[in-house]
């Protein structure tokens, strides 16, 4: 998008925005907790909804239940619909009555024939991975919009060995390291066209916790800070890349039987880094997302507010939900990071995402057991996040300049947004190497040496010596305000620039 | 929720899965179970009683491993010894009458046994605890009664399946509730159904049928377990399987945390234990005799011998249920629990002791 369209799409969604009410985040968003059957270990590990509207929620002990949302969140009549699924973690209705999830061993179809609201017939569509005994070995989902599914597969944990008989064969070499792949295609995303066929589509996840393709037909992965992974990454993945875990590289046809990927690696970072695809938006785990879980994209319509096409990602250690907005610079994608929500009676353990048909609440499953370190009987469910037609004060929009940043407000701004002092800006690399995690490195106080307004919700700061491959920290202090002199309750926004846009 | 109103659902949801023809919905009961004609089917990482590589040919070997210092990158002195388990199988209840492990990976019933299923504590927890212990495999309850042994026993027109290469897992079908797995061995799709002998000790039945139609035989070199083939119709095949006991199984065995035996405690390792599966407190009929009113009554033994039910024979039920069986209930249906602490069994008496007929 150039400058000019930029500005025309700002001006035309000007108006639209000043119809809607400000409103502070707890009154625009609800929290609602939805209740299931006493003694049910409600562990969610996916939400989908058939074109009916009728909810199916997976849990990971095996059941598959069903219910009609209702107005009052502790009146949801669950039936059941299936079971026999280890570790549900993927979930999709193509038509009621008929359902794929993704289980540890299998992507599984099970439909209900009969028409008596309980699957009746279980059929394995792919089971081409390997399965060690590790516990850690877990499965994300992602439909690929023509008919078949992304399928990705997470990595073992060096605190759990594998077993004696493994499904498929086994790595000694992959074995190794702290999360290792044993078995095949652990740490790959998986491609399982409508036709059946299955194919290793890209490599070096450490865990794919949620998969995503947008309405524009792109793939994008969360990932979890650990091994090889110095924050929580979030990557827009293609066909062929390695993204950074070296163990799976044990399965991959072109790389040298007799490497170890991991210890040639540690040995040689910079090689490492010219081999590896990086993350499109680098989350830091402390100040946004811990672990990533399975994003989703906020409708276009407007129906959750006014966020639509960006993409919100769970923290499944965390009460918070980030906000992704990504943008292609000079052909690649690459974003910015800010929390959407924290707190607001949001449970910890932050798994699955799922808008209902009408686009205007959120569903959000949790689960933590045998994960988290969050214990108690409060941390797994299913809430529900409807959007009551406020829009909260924040950045809505966040964009790469050749010299800094563009920043679209949610409503009009106020004079002191025009203050340089307003708006203080870090900046920090990251290097994923085999210990778990990264401290931020090279971390520089960054000037911003002028803001402009652009239009009357926009404005545009420019950063002495901007320069690419750097994560930027920006915070809004308090006088950043709107024309009615609300500041942003979230202030903190982190761009990943892995490249600056040309100069036109 | 106390103690009391839990158990109480727990009765509920035994009643409801024993009594309605629709599966019950998993709980935070690590003993879940199904029923004869509910059958519950769960899938998750299975123990391994002792399968060989004879039997595991389709599987990878894991091995032993360095241990590894993340902080180093390196690894360290120390090894790490691969656990036992089954990676990818089906386990199916039956209610006491029945459990098997039926493995989509080797195309074949891998085990089977009787009176309890599996101890999901390992894996599950807790509901309040939400940890997962070291190897999270979960424990077998019964008294194990048929394990594979060697090549796959089916025949197709005189050749074991196992030469047509790996088996391809297809899925399976619920027929009034009863799960049917069909699997491909080469060119021919064989369907699987298991199921148990009402009243029978250590025994199932296992039905064949093949497509396209081709003759099915049976043939194994283990000698533990007697067979009886049934006639069939070309293209199926039937047999009856009974076999000894292979060993005997109790769950976890899981700390005992206090510091002295009460009625409470009881109820609570009644609970942990799911001895409401097959005991009732209120004088209900069940797979083994009701407890209330138990203590103190006169009992009608098996071979006609009467004796009366004082703490010495409650505890030797508990421990070894075989040795003395009340008229009316089969033996060998309980597992001994003979590995409980003292704390453990004096709560259970107390327990037991302080249900009244009619409560």
């Amino acid at each position: 998008m150039n400058l000019r369209s930029c500005i025309l799409v700002s001006v035309l969604l000007a108006p639209l925005a000043s119809l809607l009410p400000a409103a502070p985040l707890a009154e625009a968003y609800k929290v609602d907790d939805i209740a299931f059957p006493a003694e049910v270990a409600a562990e969610v590990g996916g939400i989908a909804f058939d074109a009916k509207g009728l909810l199916y929620v997976a849990l990971r002990r095996g059941d598959v239940l069903t219910a009609k949302p209702v107005a009052d969140p502790s009146k949801y009549a669950w039936r059941f619909f299936a079971t026999g699924f280890d570790n549900a973690l993927g979930l999709a209705v193509p038509e009621p009555g008929r359902i794929f999830v993704a289980h540890m061993p299998e992507l599984t179809e099970a439909v209900d024939t009969d028409g008596d609201g309980i699957a009746d017939r279980y059929r394995n569509k792919a089971d081409g991975w390997g399965l060690s005994g590790n516990y850690h070995e877990t499965i994300g989902m992602s439909s690929d919009g023509e008919g078949g599914y992304y399928i990705g597969l997470g990595t073992a944990s060096h605190r759990s060995p594998t077993f004696v008989h493994t499904r498929g064969k086994y790595s000694p070499v992959g074995r190794r390291g702290r999360n290792y792949s044993a078995v095949e295609y652990r740490g790959w995303v998986m491609h399982l066209k409508a036709d059946g066929e299955i194919e290793p589509f890209a490599s070096g996840f450490r865990v794919t916790n949620g998969l995503l393709r947008d309405d524009e037909g792109n793939l994008w992965s969360s990932d979890n800070q650990g091994d090889w992974k110095a924050v929580t990454p979030f990557y827009h993945v293609e066909k062929g890349n390695f993204y950074g875990h070296p163990s799976s590289l044990v399965w991959d046809p072109k790389w040298p039987a007799d490497r170890d990927p991991l210890a040639a690696y540690r040995a040689d970072l910079d090689t490492y880094n010219q081999d590896r695809t990086y993350a499109a938006v680098e989350i830091p785990h402390l100040e946004m997302v811990r672990s990533g879980s399975e994003p989703v994209q906020i409708p276009r319509g407007g129906e959750f507010g006014p966020f639509g096409g960006q993409i919100l990602l769970p923290d499944a250690s965390g009460t918070r939900i980030a906000r992704i907005m990504v943008e292609k610079v000079d052909g690649a994608y690459q974003g910015a990071v800010t929390l959407f929500i924290n707190g607001q009676g949001l449970r910890i353990s932050n798994n699955r995402l799922a808008f209902a048909p009408d686009g205007r609440t959120l569903y959000v499953g949790q689960t933590s057991r045998g994960w988290g370190a969050s214990k108690g009987p409060n941390t797994e469910g299913l809430q529900r996040i409807t959007w009551r037609g406020g829009v909260p004060f924040t950045v809505q929009q966040m964009n790469i300049t050749p010299r800094g940043f563009r920043l679209t407000f949610t409503d009009r701004v106020s004079p002191g947004a025009l203050q340089a002092t307003g708006y203080a800006v870090e900046s920090m690399t990251y290097q994923s190497k085999w210990i778990y995690g990264g401290e931020p490195l090279d971390v520089r106080t960054e000037t911003v040496a002028a803001v402009t307004l652009i239009d009357d919700r926009t404005v545009e700061i420019a950063i002495d010596g901007f320069r690419p491959q750097r994560v930027y920290h920006l915070r809004l202090d308090g006088t950043v305000k709107s024309a009615s002199g609300e500041s942003a309750e979230l202030p903190d926004f982190y761009y990943t620039a892995n490249r600056l846009p040309a100069v036109r | 929720m106390s103690h009391r109103l839990l158990y109480a659902a727990l009765l509920l949801a035994v009643a409801k899965s024993v009594y309605a023809a629709t599966p019950a919905m998993l709980t935070y009961d690590t003993r879940p179970h199904g029923t004869v004609e509910v059958p519950l089917i769960l899938r998750t990482y299975l123990p391994d009683p002792g399968l060989d590589d004879t039997v595991m040919v389709h599987h990878g070997r894991g091995e032993k491993t360095s241990e590894y210092s993340p902080e180093k990158g390196e690894d360290i002195p120390g090894e790490v010894v691969p656990l036992k388990g089954v990676p990818a199988a089906i386990a199916v209840n039956h209610g006491p009458e029945l459990s098997y492990v039926f493995d989509t990976t080797e195309g074949r019933l891998l085990y089977a046994w009787q009176g309890g299923f599996l101890d999901m504590f390992p894996y599950w927890g807790e509901k309040d605890m939400g940890t997962r212990l070291y190897d999270y495999v979960p424990r077998l309850v019964g008294i194990l009664f048929y394990q594979a042994a060697g090549r796959h026993p089916l025949e197709i027109d005189g050749r074991s399946v196992s030469e047509a290469g790996a088996p391809r897992f297809l899925g399976y079908d619920l027929v009034g509730n009863q799960p049917t797995f069909i699997v491909r061995y080469g060119r021919h799709t064989v369907r699987t159904r298991v199921r148990p002998l009402p009243g029978q000790q250590r025994a199932l039945r296992i039905e064949f049928s093949v497509e396209p139609a081709a003759r099915l035989s049976f043939r194994t070199e283990n000698t533990s377990f007697a067979l009886k083939k049934e006639d069939g119709v070309m293209g199926t095949l039937a047999l009856t399987l009974a076999g000894p006991s292979l060993g005997s199984y109790e769950g976890y065995s899981r700390k005992v945390t206090i510091t002295e035996a009460s009625v409470a405690a009881g109820e609570q390792f009644a609970r942990n234990y799911a001895c409401a599966v097959c005991h009732s407190t209120d004088g209900s009929m069940g797979h083994g005799p009701t407890w209330a009113g138990l203590f103190g009554r006169e009992r009608v033994l098996a071979d006609g011998t009467k004796t009366i039910a004082d703490d010495a024979y409650i505890l030797e039920a508990i421990k070894n249920p075989d040795a003395r069986i009340v008229q009316g209930f089969a033996p060998s249906f309980m597992p001994p629990y003979s590995q409980l602490g003292e704390l453990e069994y004096e709560s259970l008496l107390l327990y037991i002791k302080s249900l009244r007929a009619g409560q």
